[in-house]
């Protein structure tokens, strides 16, 4: 893949539009992207803004433009600047949901299989194989100073006489180390399908095809139980 | 410096029979939803007088009931593995009053934190696993109390756009079916901060210590009020109504000072995406954005949270600011942790500070609470555990 001067990836321009179009082409798109006063409320509110080049002011213009150009100069590093906290939503006078743009976009992103994707979800992929195999994101048992050394010298409380600890919380689905809780099976396999149907797990083997085969053996393996 | 604390802590009591509501026209959701009911499109999960809900305000002036009894708690998947006292303290004030309620392994994550980090996702996948989660609750006869944030937001948006859209409520069903389930919608989406408002008069009853000389500082969690913004309780008492209510209504019921900062408004840094791969922008943003007006401006004693991701984030990223010279310091605890706090909740045992990685000790000290004594007694609890014997749990669990 060759990048301009910008980074952003070079391809043609009925693929940048036909990007645009799968954009649109979306149910949420309409309600997300109304009239732009371009007052620039959305990006002076804009948490990311402070630390990354993102405006969601930008997000909204370049759609408005119907420029297909401008929509694919977003979408590498570009959408995943945002933190998905909706300011941005909550305050535009329009009701325009820039956020839920990026989302949309980013959705494209991955489901494509972009290069910049994957870059970026690469260190995710422990979390994400947590989630679609176990049915829950995060463990205490992922808390380990190893992994987390900027969150001090008592992160390692937590990695010490862990199975102990988690079993003096006074909540039985809450005593275990490799889940946030206890998943019952029979929730995991409803999951399962879920994600089978809905094409959740097509994303990841397009994302992931390693991190893809890795869950699915799991997933054979707690259908089989 | 006094008067201008003073002036701060002001804000927050503000009372207002004025509502803004900037020209916003939305329609209520809950009227579609009924009428989707009417003609068998979709089952509804009712609030009923057995919920013995209790109603409050949301944006508009809309009243929403709050179911306080007869719940299916749902879980957070960085609660669970991170911040156990904030369920287990909701648990604790639950099990004072009564309240019916159950806490079961039959549930999934919401898997959005992973949406809005990773777009592995779509609006099928997630509905899908949202309503999966909210037929468990039907078929149990309980309503679902939604413990994260982001949970919260992300049901509420599913709930509006099922409504609003036939192909995804066929889609989804047909999923649903395929599951042995079938398609069910909430009345209300509710939050377990939203319990914790409407029952903050009887939670400030239980209280043990006097609270008149701590100042907290609230982060409201933005999943909670910037998504569906309308679905959020406003109290023109509070804020006079122009803030969300929630927390800070707790935290002024038990007689704390809750004092304003100029970055109220800005999010935590989680950034769900950035807090696990790149942590230097929930570092800095936490320090500078948050943690640092927090105390510079508040003089804050305790920063008061709703939500898992919001202490997390605030809590880890403190210590590394020291490398940068920053030593504001401001312990970190969701509402209903310190509401358990000062109602008397044991520190290590109940309110499980001892996860957190801000130091905590100071602010039980200015309040009165003998956490030595507590993590004695905790010590011992281990030691007990270790030797075989059973867990005091706040429920028994076949």
């Amino acid at each position: 893949m060759e990048y301009d001067e910008n980074g952003v990836s070079i391809v043609s321009n009925d693929f940048k539009k036909e990007i645009f179009e799968e954009a649109k082409k979306d149910f949420r798109y309409e309600e997300y992207v109304r009239g732009c006063l371009n007052c620039g409320v959305c990006t002076g509110g804009c948490p990311p803004h402070r630390f990354f080049d993102f405006s969601p002011r930008m997000v909204l213009q370049n759609c408005k433009s119907n420029d297909p150009a401008l929509v694919w100069g977003m979408m590498d590093e570009y959408v995943w600047a945002c933190f998905q906290c909706f300011t941005c939503a909550m305050i535009c006078p329009f009701l325009n949901n820039p956020g839920g743009v990026i989302a949309i976009l980013r959705e494209i992103s991955v489901r494509r299989g972009f290069e910049s994707a994957k870059k970026v979800l690469k260190p995710y992929s422990r979390v994400l194989l947590k989630l679609t195999a176990y049915g829950n994101q995060l463990s205490p048992d992922m808390i380990q100073p190893d992994f987390f050394p900027d969150w001090g010298p008592h992160i390692g409380y937590a990695s010490e006489d862990l199975p102990l600890k988690r079993k003096a919380i006074p909540m039985p689905t809450l005593q275990v180390t490799n889940l946030a809780w206890d998943v019952a099976p029979e929730a995991m396999k409803e999951l399962y399908t879920i994600f089978e149907e809905a094409g959740v797990f097509k994303i990841i083997e397009v994302v992931d095809p390693s991190l893809y085969e890795i869950i699915q053996d799991i997933v054979d393996d707690v259908r089989s139980e | 410096m006094a008067i201008e604390i003073r002036n701060r802590l002001g804000l927050a009591d503000v009372k207002s029979d004025f509502r803004h509501i900037a020209g916003r026209k939305i329609e209520n959701i809950h009227n579609e939803l009924l009428e989707l009911e009417a003609k068998g499109e979709l089952k509804v999960i009712h609030i009923t007088d057995e919920h013995k809900p209790i109603e409050a305000e949301t944006l508009f002036g809309w009243k929403k009931k709050i179911p306080t009894t007869k719940l299916w708690h749902h879980k957070s998947c960085g609660q669970c593995g991170n911040i156990p006292g904030y369920p287990v303290s909701l648990l604790w004030f639950m099990n004072k009053f009564g309240t019916e309620y159950v806490d079961e392994r039959n549930q999934t994550s919401c898997t959005a934190w992973n949406y809005h980090g990773s777009a592995t996702s779509n609006p099928v996948g997630l509905a899908a696993v949202a309503v999966r989660n909210w037929h468990r609750s039907y078929e149990l006869g309980l309503f679902p109390l939604i413990h994260c944030a982001t949970s919260f937001g992300d049901y509420k948006e599913m709930r509006n756009l099922l409504v609003e859209n036939k192909e995804l409520r066929d889609e989804v069903r047909r999923i649903m079916h395929k599951i042995g389930r079938d398609l069910v919608i909430p009345e209300e989406i509710v939050h377990y901060s939203e319990w914790v408002h409407v029952m903050r008069f009887e939670i400030a009853k239980l209280r043990k210590y006097d609270l008149s000389n701590i100042i907290t500082t609230v982060h409201p969690a933005c999943h909670c009020y910037k998504m569906i913004p309308e679905d959020c309780i406003y109290d023109k008492d509070i804020y006079a109504g122009k803030r969300t209510a929630v927390s800070t209504g707790v935290a002024l019921a038990l007689g704390a000072q809750v004092a304003d900062y100029s970055t109220w408004y800005d999010c935590c840094g989680f950034g769900f995406r950035h807090i696990l791969t790149e942590r230097e922008a929930s570092r800095s943003f936490v320090m500078d954005r948050k943690i640092r007006p927090m105390v510079r401006e508040a003089n804050s004693d305790v920063c008061i949270t709703q939500d898992t991701g919001c202490t997390t984030t605030l809590d880890k990223n403190q210590w590394i600011g020291k490398a940068m010279g920053y030593t504001e310091q401001v312990p970190v605890m969701a509402d209903v942790m310190f509401a358990a706090l000062v109602c008397g909740a044991d520190v290590y045992k109940i309110v499980q500070l001892q996860w957190h990685t801000t130091d905590w000790r100071p602010l039980c000290e200015k309040i009165g609470i003998d956490w030595k004594k507590s993590e004695e007694e905790y010590n011992a609890y281990l030691e007990k555990l270790r030797a075989g014997e059973k867990p005091e749990n706040l429920y028994e669990y076949a």
